[in-house]
């Protein structure tokens, strides 16, 4: 993963993370799991737990403690009624950009 | 209501708090360390570095400072327990998770009040604010 694409995720993990919750409720490890998976190889995990601390304080989250057989309990994160009015504005500005970024490229032709 | 009879409570607890909160907070904190020593080699010697980077940059209040603390060894203990292999926790620029982590934290942080004075003080030059 370049340089370029990590600074493009700076902006846009939260609403990715976002997003991944309001498809299901998970855990910290398996949403990394599920990024890796889907080519986002070098994103750390200790990065996604910072984000799912900084979400839950702002109340975007609700978090279940759910035991788990080998270490300390899981904390399950769900999307909640806050959480989904934040990632509906994260689209919007989502679609402001990818607009305004294509035209520019289709004015370069 | 009698504030009067409130007077000598509220001074009593603001004692207690001067005599126990610190005793508490050094409870907490020995609390952290044990957990800490728990931990696979690789990752103690981690955390001990992210919490010497940390005291730095850090809150400047205990709570927040013991809340993040806390917060940082359950990210470990749950990594250890994955088997997630610590580059994997960290990231290739450890600097930057150290950052993203401690930006949740900013009560009572030398450097967000320097943030905030040189917000306020160009808001005063430029009159967006008295």
């Amino acid at each position: 993963m370049g340089k370029q694409m990590t600074e493009m995720l700076k902006g846009t993990l939260e609403g990715i993370v976002l997003a991944i919750l309001s498809g299901r409720s998970a855990y910290g490890y398996e949403i990394t799991a599920w990024l890796r998976d889907q080519g986002f190889s070098d994103i750390a995990e200790g990065t996604i737990y910072a984000l799912l601390v900084r979400i839950e304080q702002r109340g975007l989250v609700d978090v279940e403690k759910v035991p788990s057989e080998k270490g300390p309990p899981r904390k399950v994160f769900s999307l909640n009624a806050q959480g989904r009015e934040y990632l509906e504005e994260f689209w919007r500005t989502w679609s402001f950009l990818t607009e305004r970024l294509e035209q520019l490229r289709e004015g370069d032709k | 209501m009698n504030t009067g009879s409130n007077e000598p409570k509220s001074r009593y607890q603001k004692y207690l708090g001067l005599v126990i909160g610190p005793l508490e907070d050094k409870r907490r904190y020995r609390q952290y360390k044990a957990r800490t020593e728990q931990l696979p080699a690789s990752y103690h010697t981690a955390i001990d570095a992210l919490q010497r980077y940390m005291h730095y940059f850090g809150p400047g209040d205990s709570d927040s400072l013991l809340a993040m603390l806390d917060d940082l060894v359950d990210l470990f203990e749950q990594s250890a327990a994955n088997g997630t292999p610590l580059r994997e926790v960290v990231g290739e620029d450890p600097v930057e998770f150290a950052e993203a982590f401690l930006r949740n934290y900013p009560k009572g942080s030398w450097i967000s009040r320097e943030r905030n004075r040189l917000s306020n003080t160009i808001d005063r030059a430029t009159g967006d604010k008295p």
